[in-house]
C-alpha cells in the first residue's frame, strides 16, 4: 500500500490580466506541489484564461476568521469615511456666512 | 503570424522530403491524440483526466496546423488530408499502433514518444524553409508542457516499488522495439538535410535520443529500448487495430460523402 | 440541473436519493440558533464551507452537488463515444474541449461536496451502487453525430437555464462555482448550434437526422427540470440552496429555445406545445413521469452500461490511486 504522500487540498489564486489582484479561484487535489501546479493550470489556466497562478497548500494557509479581531464591537466610525457627516455644520456656517452651497464645477 | 507556403515556396528540390516529413509530423500527432483522448472521463483522477485532455488537444492542435502546412503545399485541405486517406496511406510511426493499454502504457508511449518528438523539433528549430521554422518555433513552447509532466509521471511510475513500477517495466517491453519508429528514415531526406531544413538526418536524431534516454533509464533502472524490428518499416504496417480506428474516424465522414459538417 | 427533490414527487420512498438528516430533539439555544440560521439565508445571506451550519442544510446542498456533480461526471459518457468519430479536425478540437469542460465541472462539484464532508470514493462508489443519481439525459443512447449537435446544443442549454438560477445560491462555494460554469457552458452551447445550424442547411440526410434527433430528445428534454412539486415544501428554495422551480425552468427553457428552434424549420413533436399570452405560460403535453422515474432509478437504455463501464474503467485504474495518487485518509 502507500506509504507516500496523500492527496490533498491545493488552493488556486489566478491573475486574470495585467493590473489586477490575485484572486481565489478554487482548489484542487493534488499529492504534491509538481502535480499541484499542473492540475492548477488545467484547472484555472487550460483557456489562456489566467496570466499568473498562485498555488499553495491549504494546510499551509493561516486562516483568520476571529470576529472579535476583524469585527471587534467597539464603534470604529472614526476610521472610516461615514464617520465624518457634516451636512448640518456645512449649513449652518454657509447660512452664517451668507454663502450658497457651490456648485460642483465653481472656481469662484 | 507564421509565413505561408505559398508567400514563401520551398526548394524544388526539397518538396518530396518535406511532404513526406510533415505527413509523418502530423500523422503521429494525430493518432497519438486518439489514444490519449480515450482517457476523457476515465483517468485515474479527475484532474489528472482534465491534464490528459490538454495534452491530446495540443496534440490535435499541432496536427492541424502540420497538416495544414502539407495542405498549402499540395493544394488540398487538412481535413482531406486528415480523414480521407487509406489506412495504408497513413505514415505514422509504429510506436502509436499499440492499444491505450493501461496507464501505464500511457505514460510509457507518451515518454517514449514526446522525447524522441523534442529531438525531432530541435532538429527543424530555425531551418531554411521559413513557415515550417516559424510552426516549429511554436510547437518547441507547447511542448515543454508536455516534457514537464510526462517526466514527472515517469519517475512516478519508476519509483514507485511494486506495481507501478511492474507495469511500467511490462509497458516499456511492449513498446521497446517500435520506440525507434519516431526516426524512420524518410523518402527525400537527403535533399532536407542538403537544404537546411533538417538539422541532421533521422538516423543520427535517434542515436541522440538513445544517448539521451539511456541516462535516464540507468538512473530509474527501466530496460532500455532494443534496436528497432523492422527499421524500413517502421512508418507503415499499421495492422488491425489501425484499420479499426480508422473506420471508427471516418464513419461519420463516410456516411455522407461530401457533406459539410 | 434538476435537483434530488425536484424528483421525489415521482420517486418512491425507496428510490430517493439518500440524506435527509434524521429528526432531532432540539433544545432552546439550539432552536434559536436555527432560526437565526435560517433567517440569515432567507435574507440572502450566505453561508461558507467553514461556517457552523445545521445538518439539515449541510445534507441539502451536499445532496444537491452531488447529484449535479455525478451528472457531469455521467454525461462524458454519451459524448465520448463520439470525439473518436468527429469528422473534422474543428469539430473533434471543440468536442474534446467541451468534454473536457464536463469532466471540469465533476471536478469543481466534486471538491465542493468534499469540503462538505463526504469523499470523492465514497461519492464514486455510491453513483455507481446506484445509491445517487444522475439526470435523466444522460441515460440514454447517442445514435448519430446529430445527437451530438443536438445534445450539445439543447441539453447544455436545458442545463445552463437551471445552472444561471443558482449563482445566488446561499452555499456560497456553489454560487460562485455556477458562475464559473455558466460562462463554460455558454460556449459548449454555441458549438451545438453551430453543428445543428450546418446540418439543417446541409444534405438531406444531414436535415433529417437533425430531426430525428430532436424527435427522439424532446420527451427527456422536457422532463429534464423534474416535475412540478410543491413550494412551501421545497426546503431548497426556502433555504435558497436554489432560486427557481422546476417548473419556472421549463417555462424558461421554452421561452428562450424554442423560437430558436422553429427558426430553423425544425418541428418540434408536441402538437400541444404553445404560448398561452393570457396565462402568460407554455402549455404543453404533459412529460411522461413514468419514464423519468424507470431512467433515474437506472432502469433507462444505457444506464446499466455505462455504469457498468464506469465501474471497469475505475477498476482498472484502482491501483495508481492505491499507489501515487492515493485518496486522503479519513479525517
Amino acid at each position: 500500500m502507500n506509504d507516500g504522500p496523500a492527496l490533498e487540498p491545493w488552493e488556486v489564486f489566478r491573475r486574470e490580466k495585467d493590473g489586477d489582484p490575485m484572486r481565489h479561484g478554487g482548489s484542487v487535489m493534488a499529492p504534491d506541489a509538481d502535480l499541484a501546479l499542473h492540475y492548477a493550470r488545467e484547472l484555472y489556466g487550460r483557456r489562456q484564461e489566467s496570466v499568473r497562478l498562485w498555488i499553495v497548500r491549504r494546510a499551509d494557509i493561516i486562516d483568520l476568521e476571529d470576529a472579535d479581531l476583524l469585527q471587534p464591537p467597539l464603534d470604529r466610525s472614526f476610521k472610516k469615511p461615514g464617520g465624518y457627516v457634516m451636512r448640518d455644520k456645512l449649513a449652518a456656517a454657509r447660512e452664517a456666512a451668507g454663502q450658497s452651497k457651490p456648485k460642483a464645477r465653481d472656481r469662484r | 503570424m507564421s509565413r505561408s507556403a505559398a508567400a514563401v515556396p520551398p526548394a524544388p528540390t526539397a518538396v518530396a522530403g518535406l511532404e513526406a516529413l510533415l505527413r509523418s509530423m502530423a500523422d503521429d500527432e494525430f493518432v497519438i491524440g486518439f489514444s490519449d483522448s480515450e482517457w476523457t472521463g476515465i483517468a485515474p483522477l479527475l484532474e489528472e483526466d482534465i491534464a490528459m485532455s490538454s495534452l491530446a488537444q495540443d496534440e490535435l492542435g499541432h496536427a492541424a496546423a502540420l497538416y495544414g502546412l502539407l495542405a498549402e503545399l499540395t493544394d488540398t485541405d487538412a481535413d482531406a488530408l486528415a480523414y480521407d486517406r487509406e489506412p495504408g496511406d497513413y505514415q505514422h510511426a509504429r510506436l502509436l499502433d499499440h492499444g491505450r493499454g493501461d496507464w501505464a502504457m500511457t505514460i510509457a508511449r507518451r515518454y517514449l514518444y514526446e522525447t524522441a518528438d523534442a529531438v525531432r523539433l530541435e532538429a527543424l528549430v530555425g531551418g531554411s524553409w521559413a513557415p515550417l521554422a516559424d510552426l516549429v518555433g511554436k510547437l518547441v513552447r507547447e511542448e515543454r508542457y508536455h516534457q514537464m509532466h510526462i517526466g514527472s509521471w515517469l519517475e512516478r511510475l519508476a519509483t514507485a516499488e511494486g506495481e507501478p513500477r511492474d507495469r511500467l517495466r511490462a509497458a516499456l517491453g511492449t513498446l521497446g522495439p517500435d520506440a525507434g519508429t519516431v526516426f524512420t528514415p524518410l523518402p527525400g531526406e537527403p535533399a532536407l538535410v542538403a537544404d537546411g531544413i533538417l538539422a541532421r538526418p533521422m538516423a543520427e536524431l535517434e542515436a541522440d535520443w538513445r544517448a539521451r534516454i539511456t541516462s535516464v533509464f540507468d538512473r530509474l533502472r527501466l530496460p532500455q529500448p532494443p534496436p528497432t524490428r523492422d527499421p524500413e518499416r517502421g512508418r507503415t504496417d499499421h495492422g488491425d487495430a489501425f484499420t479499426w480506428l480508422h473506420g471508427e474516424f471516418t464513419i461519420v465522414r463516410r456516411s455522407d460523402p461530401g457533406a459539410t459538417w | 440541473m434538476t435537483d434530488p427533490l425536484a424528483l421525489d414527487p415521482v420517486l418512491a420512498p425507496s428510490d430517493r436519493a439518500s440524506g435527509g438528516a434524521p429528526a432531532r430533539q432540539h433544545d432552546e439555544a439550539y432552536d434559536a440558533w436555527f432560526e437565526r440560521f435560517e433567517a440569515h439565508v432567507m435574507a440572502g445571506g450566505k453561508v461558507e464551507s467553514t461556517d457552523a451550519m445545521p445538518d439539515e442544510y449541510r445534507t441539502a446542498v451536499l445532496r444537491f452537488v452531488e447529484m449535479h456533480a455525478n451528472s457531469e461526471l455521467m454525461g462524458v459518457l454519451p459524448e465520448r463515444e463520439w470525439l473518436m468519430r468527429a469528422p473534422t479536425l474543428r469539430r473533434k478540437l471543440a468536442l474534446t474541449a467541451k468534454v473536457q469542460d464536463e469532466v471540469g465541472h465533476a471536478q469543481l462539484l466534486y471538491r465542493i461536496a468534499e469540503d462538505l464532508g463526504k469523499p470523492r470514493e465514497a461519492m464514486f462508489d455510491d453513483l455507481l451502487a446506484g445509491k445517487t443519481k444522475f439526470h435523466n439525459v444522460f441515460h440514454y443512447p447517442t445514435v448519430g453525430w446529430a445527437d451530438v449537435g443536438m445534445i450539445a446544443w439543447l441539453v447544455d442549454a436545458a442545463a445552463i437555464v437551471a445552472q444561471q438560477a443558482l449563482r445566488d445560491s446561499s452555499y456560497a462555494p456553489y454560487a460562485r462555482t455556477m458562475r464559473k460554469i455558466c460562462w463554460e457552458e455558454s460556449v459548449h452551447i454555441m458549438h451545438g448550434r453551430d453543428v445543428v445550424v450546418t446540418m439543417v442547411t446541409g444534405t438531406p440526410a444531414q436535415r433529417a437526422a437533425i430531426q430525428d434527433a430532436l424527435d427522439r430528445w424532446w420527451g427527456p428534454l422536457m422532463q429534464m427540470h423534474g416535475p412540478r412539486s410543491p413550494r412551501d415544501k421545497d426546503m431548497d428554495l426556502r433555504w435558497r440552496i436554489k432560486a427557481k422551480s422546476s417548473e419556472e425552468l421549463r417555462q424558461e427553457f421554452l421561452t428562450i429555445y424554442v423560437p430558436r428552434i422553429r427558426e430553423l424549420g425544425l418541428v418540434i413533436p408536441d402538437a400541444e406545445l404553445r404560448y398561452d399570452d393570457d396565462a402568460r405560460q407554455w402549455h404543453y403535453t404533459e412529460p411522461d413521469w413514468n419514464e423519468l422515474r424507470t431512467v433515474v432509478t437506472n432502469h433507462g437504455p444505457m444506464s446499466e452500461a455505462r455504469l457498468e463501464f464506469r465501474r471497469l474503467a475505475r477498476a482498472d485504474t484502482a491501483w495508481v490511486r492505491e499507489t501515487i495518487l492515493a485518496a486522503p485518509q479519513a479525517a
